[in-house]
């Protein structure tokens, strides 16, 4: 109980340090940018987790959910000028959608199989956006309609600042959510999976249903991420919001990389991944054009050649050998 | 008559050219202890998984508490009454021991409840000292025993328990055996495999034996030992005589 209440203390003091961050910072600037960027993934990559961390279900095709966000609620503003929130919304209902046909097939794959399959779900994605050219408006991408009134309802803002808040906001929502599964019911369900697939049934686990739950709440949350996405960088185009690279494989590899499975893993990953590649690309420029891509999987190769529990893990064992703390009885990493 | 609370006909499984079960059938009465033994490769674990769930039948139909539930997925099957341990354990190894029995117990509970019951569950098996060890820190028979307080947690009817008392020591094993009966007394029935034909006898009222896959013998511990069929196959000789020498005494 003291760890819990040491933990939420933890929380609340990392939340109120990321709103007073970006004050002493140009709200136009370079660096909040980074910042709201960091934001977003940390959250993608927690949506990635409760597939991918709690039931091991490595899917390297979550872009697919996240360009489905973006591209709806852009293209009802665009038409309908309808609110992204509610734009967004029919987003989620349309992931959902999709993760649903998508587990049609995929639920009993596993391992790599199901990472290859959820990749080429996230391909077909990209290709359906650049032919639909009437509707997405094809390679050359498509553009947020600009409101120069803008309000939180058409979340358009003169800064960046509420974004960055927005973006504070949806992370506090997306850990929240991914520790009510993690610590219910659900989580039990998933783990069980992850562990023994075949003793989890024999017990009485539904896992196609459990597996199926998670998928959706992933997707769904993927989506809405999009959307925030979208009214946030005003233009992209299906090769960036469908990316393997930009979007599936980053989702999954901040999970990795932080510790998968854990709260903490995704915050971690992403505050080491994004300023990493903002300062390679800064550096190296448009001479080294998918270094990052390349930086990507060398270090998804160390990870799990080195500590596959992730860099949370990593500060816990040498925390421990300093404290001295469970160095007996070190029965579990938390 | 009553409607058996398991009921078996010419159930069959095929893996390619292999007959593994064949043409099986046998029926088992609430509050039973029913033995299923034979030798090695005889279809014991894979009669337990056609059971369960775990692979479907080739052909043959198994009723539980006379609806059918060949076929059906394995978690159906738990929820109708029916689980099994793992010979070979198939705990959630990177989990505690309490949370391994509190899956089971999600079952037919919200989660306090799970964890009340998982609580009661380790304590009746003898667990509580280890409820928080990582399942893959524990011994051999430790891990059998978190098999059989998962499987409990489930709130089973019927428990096919696959070799829980290998590895144990004699004073283990009597603990064991003084537990499904105690369980029995409560209303679960048993089919148990198991070598140990000292335990098995002393537990068991009747017995099952099984050689390449069929059924050749059905009856109480001493019909069974003195089945010329079954003294050829599995028990041998020497049994046979020592066994005719002082019967055990079944309960």
């Amino acid at each position: 109980m003291t760890t819990q209440r040491s933990l939420f203390a933890l929380a609340c003091a990392g939340v109120i340090v990321m709103a007073l961050l970006p004050l002493g910072l140009d709200p136009r600037g370079y660096e909040i940018r980074i910042l709201c960027i960091t934001l977003l993934f940390a959250s993608l990559g927690q949506a990635w987790n409760i597939v991918g961390g709690l039931a091991n279900q490595i899917s390297l095709g979550h872009a697919a959910y996240f360009g489905i966000g973006a591209y709806t609620s852009t293209i009802l503003l665009k038409l309908f000028a309808l609110s992204p929130w509610l734009g967004g919304m029919i987003g989620m209902a349309l992931a959902v959608a999709f993760a649903l046909l998508l587990s049609l097939p995929t639920a009993r794959l596993k391992g790599h199989y199901y990472a290859l399959a959820t990749l080429a779900a996230g391909e077909a994605m990209r290709v359906i956006a650049n032919s639909w050219a009437d509707v997405t408006g094809g390679p050359v991408g498509i553009s947020v309609p600009y409101l120069p009134d803008g309000s939180l309802w058409m979340m358009q803002f003169p800064t960046v600042l509420p974004n960055y808040y927005l973006f504070l906001a949806a992370l506090v929502v997306v850990c929240l959510i991914f520790w009510k599964i993690k610590t219910g019911a659900l989580g039990y369900r998933l783990r069980a999976i992850k562990e023994n697939e075949q003793a989890a049934e024999v017990i009485g686990v539904d896992t196609y249903r459990a597996k199926l739950i998670a998928a959706c709440v992933s997707a769904a949350i993927t989506a809405f991420l999009g959307t925030l996405y979208a009214q946030f960088q005003f233009f992209f185009d299906p090769d960036t919001i469908f990316g393997v690279a930009t979007i599936s494989v980053k989702m999954a590899l901040i999970a990795i990389l932080g510790g998968v499975g854990r709260l903490s893993g995704p915050l971690v990953g992403a505050a080491f991944i994004i300023p990493m590649e903002e300062i390679a690309n800064s550096y190296f420029g448009s001479s080294a054009a998918g270094l990052s891509q390349f930086a990507y999987g060398a270090i998804l190769v160390l990870v799990i050649l080195l500590n596959p529990h992730g860099l949370t893990a990593l500060f816990g064992q040498i925390s421990a050998r300093f404290t001295r703390k469970g160095a007996t009885r070190d029965r579990s990493i938390a | 008559m009553t409607v058996p609370l398991l009921e078996v006909s010419h159930l069959t499984r095929r893996f390619g050219g292999l007959v593994a079960v064949n043409d099986v059938s046998f029926r088992v009465d609430a509050g039973e202890i029913v033995g299923l033994i034979g030798p090695n490769g005889a279809g014991k674990t894979t009669l337990f998984n056609l059971l369960t769930g775990v692979y479907p039948p080739s052909s043959g139909d198994i009723r539980l508490n006379g609806e059918a539930s060949g076929g059906l997925k394995s978690h159906r099957i738990a929820r109708r009454g029916m689980t099994k341990t793992f010979q070979n354990v198939a705990l959630f190894m990177e989990s505690s021991v309490l949370d391994n029995v509190v899956t089971g117990g999600l079952l037919h509970n919200s989660l306090p409840d799970a964890r009340d019951k998982a609580r009661r569950i380790l304590d009746r098996v003898g667990l509580s000292a280890i409820a928080d060890v990582r399942a893959g820190d524990l011994s051999f028979p430790e891990r059998a025993r978190v098999e059989v307080a998962r499987a409990l947690c489930t709130e089973p009817k019927l428990l096919l328990l696959d070799e829980v008392m290998a590895a144990l020591t004699p004073a283990e094993m009597e603990e064991v055996i003084d537990l499904v009966r105690s369980l029995r007394d409560e209303g679960t029935t048993f089919i148990v495999v198991e070598h140990h034909m000292k335990a098995v006898m002393k537990l068991c009222e009747r017995l099952l034996v099984l050689n390449f896959g069929e059924l050749i013998a059905d009856g109480t511990p001493e019909e069974i030992g003195r089945n010329e069929r079954v003294i050829e196959a599995y028990l041998g000789a020497n049994f046979a005589k020592t066994h005719a020498a002082q019967p055990v005494e079944a309960t």
